[in-house]
């Protein structure tokens, strides 16, 4: 059958444009929106996704992995001992304060173990790069910070106080709130200018024989109280713990939302008095038509037609130009997150935008009354 | 006005009275008007601008309900019908010519000839061959591939009538089918919608002012004041004049 609407869209396309461009815009601000918070507030779990273990013990209660307390040393025994544990690893978390030549900032440091084979920022730690921590007192920190740090690799700098070398930059550690500092553990516990690691570490990571049952281990080592208070979380667990943190507590969750609602509402204000001028453009011939017998449930279906078309124009366009942004700001550290979810749901809000107009936009064809073509 | 030479009609008009309100004042358009249309027959109303004649128009082809009265279509009480019915009587049944050819800027000839077509049911190897046939009827066979901007006036109403006879409709109405064309084109229309009421007994019902047209139909109501004044066969042409808008 010939499609009218398709026809039409194509033909007069300079009449849908404004259509278009609405929807499309209002799919990529969505998508760039939502790719930048994730991706801001996944660098608050950068912790978690950039290291290989499997389980995470910290003080109960921890919301987030930036807000831990001391766990006791003697934990670490205990983990060590359950058949499914592999490896365990202390991993130390300290405030501290960074002073260089060009200026000062403040840091976090992360006190790791820095063998070849250690779990934490694993992902973001090549080998060579990682052993080069065993000399005291050398940090690595991500390379987008290096200027924020006014140093640059080989200089030295203080932390509380303490000097510092830089010994290389890595990329993937942008971390919210602050700047990642990597250091060895004994760097780290050098830099404790409180002194809170006496206690013990931030936190003990684990790397499990079997990573298929995290969850059943976590569950069985949780929560013996002879080894003072702790708890268990899976990885995964733990950084979505963590983002989500962030997310709700900071209110940037309902700052998205917000934002969602008004730029919907915005998209769908622009695109349907685009598609109901395009339908009152063609009023004539849908009278016409309506004279000659195709219903105007027929005609309804036209316009709604072509508004799903234009959601469709609009969705290609945003995903071109939303693609091409995200590569950019990857190239440039700017972390961004874009998952399926992300994506799904923002073609759910092209074709939300489509719909919606192509509704508002099927009330116009009320005036397609073929008897005012008789005069 | 009922002619009592042919015992069934296509389309009646019984004592059909309508009005409408304008802003606080009612106007009576029509009043108690009757008349009887022949099959196979071009059959014209004319008269002076106001007179009625195009609200007649629309309440024959069911376009418009009528207050009082009735009006009968290939048997039917059009006021018996819903509008949903109307409308598939009206695919079934009934073509449309305007003065304003309705043709969708982005469709070709052949694809506004097809499009009510495909409403009515028709597969697309049908339907393709339906359109040009009738594209062929109006002489518009070699033009089919052009869209609307490409034709001359003339060339987008023999479309229209394309597109109006392509479902073979037993009953044709035309609004002022030559207004907006020049004589040659005006000629050519008048004499298709002859040769399409001849050919293929189709009931054509035109509402004009144009002279050529009234020379070309088989029956003239003429009409004033939302009432039918006379009905001839063949009208005197100086009483005609008098009467052109």
């Amino acid at each position: 059958m010939t499609s009218l609407a398709l026809k039409t869209l194509i033909y007069e396309w300079r009449r849908f444009l404004p259509a278009v461009l609405a929807v499309g815009f209002a799919c990529l601000l969505q998508l760039l929106q939502i790719a930048f918070v994730l991706g801001i507030f996944s660098s608050a779990s950068v912790y978690i996704t950039g290291s290989t273990a499997q389980l995470w013990i910290g003080y109960p209660g921890t919301q987030s992995v930036n807000v831990g307390r001391p766990v006791h040393e003697e934990l670490r025994s205990r983990l060590a001992m359950d058949p499914q544990v592999q490896r365990v690893e202390p991993f130390l978390w300290l405030d501290a304060d960074w002073r260089s030549a060009r200026g000062g900032a403040s840091v976090i440091v992360s006190g790791i173990d820095e063998r070849p084979n250690g779990l934490m920022f694993a992902h973001v730690l090549p080998a060579e790069l990682r052993a080069q921590l065993t000399v005291p007192d050398t940090v690595i920190v991500d390379r987008a910070d290096l200027s924020k740090l006014g140093v640059n690799v080989g200089e030295w700098a203080t932390i509380n106080g303490e000097r510092v070398r830089i010994i290389g930059v890595t990329q993937g550690l942008r971390a919210l709130g602050g700047v990642n500092v990597v250091a060895s553990l004994q760097t780290a516990r050098h830099l404790d200018a409180g002194g809170s690691t006496s206690i013990g570490p931030t936190y003990f990571v684990a790397q499990l024989r079997g990573p298929d049952n995290a969850e059943a281990v976590a569950r069985r080592l949780c929560c013996q109280a002879s080894f003072g208070p702790y708890e268990v979380w899976t990885a995964k667990a733990f950084a979505r713990r963590s983002e989500l943190y962030w997310l709700l507590d900071t209110g940037a969750g309902a700052g998205v939302m917000f934002l969602a609602v008004i730029v919907f509402a915005a998209g769908a204000a622009i695109s349907s008095q685009a598609l109901m001028a395009a339908v009152g453009g063609s009023l004539r011939e849908y009278a016409t038509l309506n004279a000659l017998g195709v219903g105007i449930a027929s005609l309804r279906w036209v316009v709604l037609e072509q508004a799903l078309w234009v959601g469709a124009a609009g969705l290609l366009g945003a995903a071109a130009l939303g693609g091409a942004l995200l590569l950019l700001a990857r190239s440039q550290d700017v972390p961004v997150v874009l998952d399926i979810w992300v994506t799904l749901l923002c073609m759910g809000v092209a074709l939300g935008v489509a719909v919606v107009s192509g509704l508002a936009a099927v009330q116009s064809l009320r005036r397609a009354d073929p008897a005012t073509l008789l005069r | 006005m009922t002619s009592a030479a042919t015992p069934t009609y296509p389309l009646r008009a019984l004592n059909v009275s309508k009005s409408f309100l304008v802003g606080r004042i009612r106007t009576q358009v029509l009043t108690d008007l009757s008349l009887d249309v022949e099959a196979g027959r071009l059959t014209l109303i004319a008269g002076p601008s106001g007179c009625g004649k195009s609200t007649l128009l629309a309440i024959l082809s069911g376009l418009l309900r009528v207050e009082a009265g009735a009006v009968q279509a290939l048997g039917k009480d059009l006021a018996e019908l819903s509008r949903h019915e109307l409308e598939r009587f009206r695919l079934s049944h009934t073509g449309f010519i305007f003065q304003e050819f309705g043709l969708f800027p982005a469709l070709t000839a052949l694809e506004q000839v097809e499009l009510p077509l495909h409403y009515l049911g028709m597969s697309r190897a049908s339907a393709r061959v339906r359109a040009e046939q009738s594209l062929e009827e109006v002489g518009m066979a070699t033009r089919s591939r052009l869209r609307p901007s490409e034709l001359s006036g003339g060339e987008k109403q023999r479309v229209a009538i394309a597109r109006a006879i392509a479902k073979e409709p037993a009953l044709l109405f035309a609004d002022e089918p030559t207004s907006a064309l020049d004589a040659a084109n005006g000629a050519l229309v008048i004499d298709l919608l002859h040769r399409i009421a001849r050919s293929h007994g189709t009931t054509v019902l035109c509402v004009s002012h144009d002279p050529r047209v009234i020379s070309h139909a088989d029956r003239v109501f003429q009409m004033e004041d939302g009432r039918i004044l006379e009905s001839h066969p063949r009208p005197p042409t100086p009483i005609l004049k008098g009467h052109t808008a």
